[in-house]
């Protein structure tokens, strides 16, 4: 995705090298993948899956009603 | 001991030799001879030494298209990477906006080391392998996405 738009940028990180950045990012279990530094999911999928969380947590939160 | 035995240098070469195609500019962020060091900041780099034996081999391995550059942030204060950092990007003139933009922080192991060989065969060939849907929902982005994808040497 990075490749493909310049708006991506995408960081893997070795998780226990950085054990403080993992556990503010709440790493227990590979690949986390966490989206503008604030939310994140857990898990390898397929492309489809993998942009639609990708997207959904890219999303502003809306504020609350 | 090195990381890439003999017989995986051989390989990479070959690899690299069918699937590269356009320069590729490689960035390894370290702080060298730092690895058993306690400092102000905390622990030295124990990975730095295997980082940078990587990317050497990676650069030998095809060194008219992969450009290894190191820097020593220990020298370059103002530079605030963790360290090791590798980062990767195209040489083709929009090397400055893309240089940073795809990288590994930490020792790139195991299958992480794939996806570095994977990756820079994918910038060489402009290749992102990815569907038509994608690319139609990425060119609808407006904001800036930032992935920090954590993983493990497995």
């Amino acid at each position: 995705m990075a490749l493909a738009s310049p708006l991506v940028s995408a960081l893997s990180v070795e998780a226990n090298e950085f054990p403080e950045l993992s556990q503010r990012h709440g790493v227990q279990s590979v690949p986390r993948t966490v989206v503008n530094g604030a939310r994140a999911f857990v898990g390898a999928m397929p492309e489809a899956r993998f942009l639609a969380a990708v997207l959904e947590l890219a999303r502003p939160a809306e504020p609350p009603a | 001991m090195a990381i890439l035995n003999q017989q995986l240098k051989e390989q990479l070469k070959r690899r690299f030799s069918e699937r590269l195609r356009d320069p590729v500019q490689l960035t390894l962020y370290t702080r060298p001879g730092s690895g058993r060091l306690i400092l102000p900041g905390g622990l030295g780099c124990a990975t730095c030494g295997d980082a940078r034996e990587l990317a050497d081999d990676l650069a030998a391995a095809a060194p008219e298209q992969v450009r290894l550059e190191v820097v020593d942030v220990s020298e370059r204060t103002e530079l605030e990477r963790p360290v090791p950092s590798l980062t990767l990007g195209a040489t083709n003139g929009e090397a400055d906006q893309d240089g940073g933009r795809l990288g590994w922080q930490g020792l790139p192991a195991g299958y992480e080391f794939a996806t570095v060989v994977d990756a820079i065969e994918r910038v060489s060939r402009s290749e992102h392998g990815l569907a038509e849907a994608t690319l139609d929902a990425l060119s609808e982005l407006t904001e800036p996405v930032d992935l920090m994808v954590f993983a493990t040497p497995t």
